[in-house]
């Protein structure tokens, strides 16, 4: 992973910066000490470029990450092999004192760091920031949260998320971790959306499947509804996964469940779109 | 014309300081660490003191449109409390090499004791491993000696005199403190430092060389818009306007650029105030400017 990581940023970073890198790594990997560590991953901001995305393999969970980023991530990689009273007290000392910036990193960091158990606190208390890049460093992309928060803690999550309309589909676990308190909180939060004429993401209704009781029915039957496509698209993928509970709505959905059968929709592509939408609208 | 206060503690300030600053054309600002008026009694408040320095501070300068450094320090006042003083010895390795931290600093002498000597050169040292300029408070009681015993310190320590920015200097330390290299701050504060009008005969008789202006505005009465104002009368007063930037700009860029955390693009290809943006879910900008009165009234005594 970090010999990974340190070769997507060589692609890119300015090669002085690369080096630097790897001699505090190798350093760092030899004689550990608190110090040096804290002076590097601060001091990355004094050689990498923050504006700069590096590029990974696809499926890699660090493609389009900014350089200070990576390069932090790879200098955690270094904390993570050491000793765990001197692990923990780094972390959160660094933690503690991190900018916005060095936040992101360090919530990147927690599914490759060890001792895991003792930094979901942490994780749980990172959520509670209104800052959308530190909550999405911990909710996107990363298998954390599905590992190991509590289900009270998991459905805090994935509310705040719905609530901030972040994009669902990048949560890790969205689809093994609904249950019956979620989808009943979901439920409430859209019927308040609803009532102050505003709209609730697509998105949330996946995390209703397996629980359609009446109530939850009549909600499905009002987003496939929608004049908004996603909203009937994500009505379908409800209905495509609920066998006969709802079998009323299949005759309005025809054209969408047709797209679900030939694979065409599902909900990462929906995911996708909205994303893609989101970010439109944000740029004008 | 653009300014840069290298030295004012805007944590005391309100919002229509921030307002008449930016409109007065204050483009960057440092905030140095200091006592807050009172002694802190734990090492937890000088680390959210800190964590305000690079966060919420910084924030709320940008939405004024103002580039907002810090220096990292512990002031001479609080290192008698040597308990204390080795906490917080210990938390500055967590942010000197943060970004937009310009240097180590607020430090130097109060009282001139032992402990103010002892942490005045651990942190010396604490700059010269970090590769990071010094900005130095010279004392109010025995000014001229703490300001020579401060350079004899720094030196002993093998601290580059062009690495460091002594300030509040006065007509007494001047010649001393330019002769040894250092870059040699004015501290523009009505009442206990340096009216502008003095500041104007230091000019003419100095030049601009290695000079710099501040406000150090803080807690107490003092002036946010001391930079312009002084820079107003300095043009009032014949200084050509070369040397007027060169003391409330390019001076002050130079000495922290030095740093590699401050450079002019930082501000000149920002994009502007965002009033959209938030800081945990805060935001700041209600109403509009308003700044008429402002600079009408310029001279400082």
């Amino acid at each position: 992973m970090r010999e990974k990581l340190i070769e997507s940023l060589a692609e890119s970073a300015d090669p002085d910066a690369v080096s630097w890198l790897r001699d505090t790594i190798s350093n760092l990997s030899v004689t550990f000490e608190k110090r040096p560590f804290y002076y590097s991953f601060s001091g990355v901001s004094r050689r990498f470029d923050k504006s700069a995305k590096i590029k990974g393999a696809d499926d890699s969970p660090f493609d389009g990450w900014d350089e200070y980023r990576a390069a932090r991530v790879a200098l955690l990689l270094v904390l993570g092999e050491q000793e765990k009273t001197i692990f923990l007290e780094t972390f959160f000392s660094v933690l503690n004192t991190a900018d916005i910036r060095e936040q992101i990193a360090l919530f990147s960091s927690l599914q490759w760091m060890p001792y895991q158990d003792e930094l979901i606190e942490a994780a749980v208390d990172g959520l509670r920031t209104n800052i959308v890049d530190i909550f999405d460093a911990i909710a996107l992309d990363n298998p954390f949260p599905q590992m190991h928060f509590t289900e009270e803690a998991w459905n805090q999550m994935m509310l705040k998320a719905i609530f901030m309309t972040r994009p669902l589909h990048r949560i890790h676990g969205v689809a093994e971790r609904k249950n019956r308190p979620l989808a009943e909180a979901i439920s409430d939060l859209a019927h308040e959306r609803w009532a102050a004429g505003r709209v609730i993401t697509p998105e949330a209704w996946r995390s209703v499947i397996g629980f359609l009781d009446e109530r939850h029915s009549d909600d499905i039957r009002k987003v496939a509804g929608s004049e908004n496509p996603s909203d009937r698209a994500a009505a379908s993928l409800v209905v495509s996964e609920s066998g006969d509970s709802l079998i009323d709505l299949q005759e309005s959905l025809t054209g969408e469940l047709a797209l679900i059968d030939s694979g065409e929709l599902n909900w990462y592509l929906l995911g996708q779109t909205i994303e893609e939408q989101l970010v439109r609208e944000s740029l004008t | 014309m653009r300014f840069f206060d290298s030295h004012v503690h805007m944590v005391s300030r309100t919002t229509d300081d921030y307002q008449r600053m930016a409109a007065a054309g204050v483009a960057a600002i440092i905030e140095p660490s200091f006592w807050q008026g009172q002694p802190r009694t734990e090492p937890g408040t000088f680390k959210d003191y800190f964590n305000s320095l690079i966060g919420f501070e910084r924030f709320r300068a940008s939405q004024f449109g103002i580039k907002h450094y810090c220096t990292i320090g512990l002031n001479p006042k609080e290192a008698n409390n040597e308990k204390l003083a080795e906490a917080v010895l210990e938390l500055m390795p967590l942010y000197i090499c943060k970004e937009g931290v310009v240097g180590i600093g607020e430090i130097g002498f109060d009282d001139q004791t032992k402990a103010e000597e002892k942490y005045l050169i651990k942190q010396a040292e604490l700059a010269l491993e970090a590769d990071l300029p010094i900005q130095i408070h010279t004392p109010h009681r025995d000014k001229k000696k703490g300001t020579i015993r401060t350079m004899d310190v720094l030196e002993d320590v093998g601290i580059d005199p062009s690495k460091v920015i002594i300030d509040h200097n006065n007509e007494e330390t001047v010649k001393e403190v330019l002769d040894r290299g250092y870059w040699t701050a004015f501290t523009i504060y009505p009442h206990t430092k340096l009216g502008n009008e003095r500041m104007v005969e230091l000019m003419l008789e100095y030049g601009a060389e290695n000079i710099v202006v501040d406000s150090a505005a803080d807690w107490g009465i003092s002036d946010p818009l001391a930079v312009p104002k002084t820079a107003a009368l300095m043009k009032e007063r014949g200084i050509s306007e070369e040397q007027i930037e060169q003391v409330t700009y390019h001076n002050p860029l130079k000495a922290y650029g030095q740093s590699g955390q401050v450079e002019e693009s930082d501000w000149e290809d920002s994009k502007g105030i965002d009033p959209a943006a938030l800081f945990e879910g805060n935001t700041l900008l209600r109403g509009g400017m308003d700044i008429d009165t402002a600079m009408s009234q310029y001279l400082i005594e």
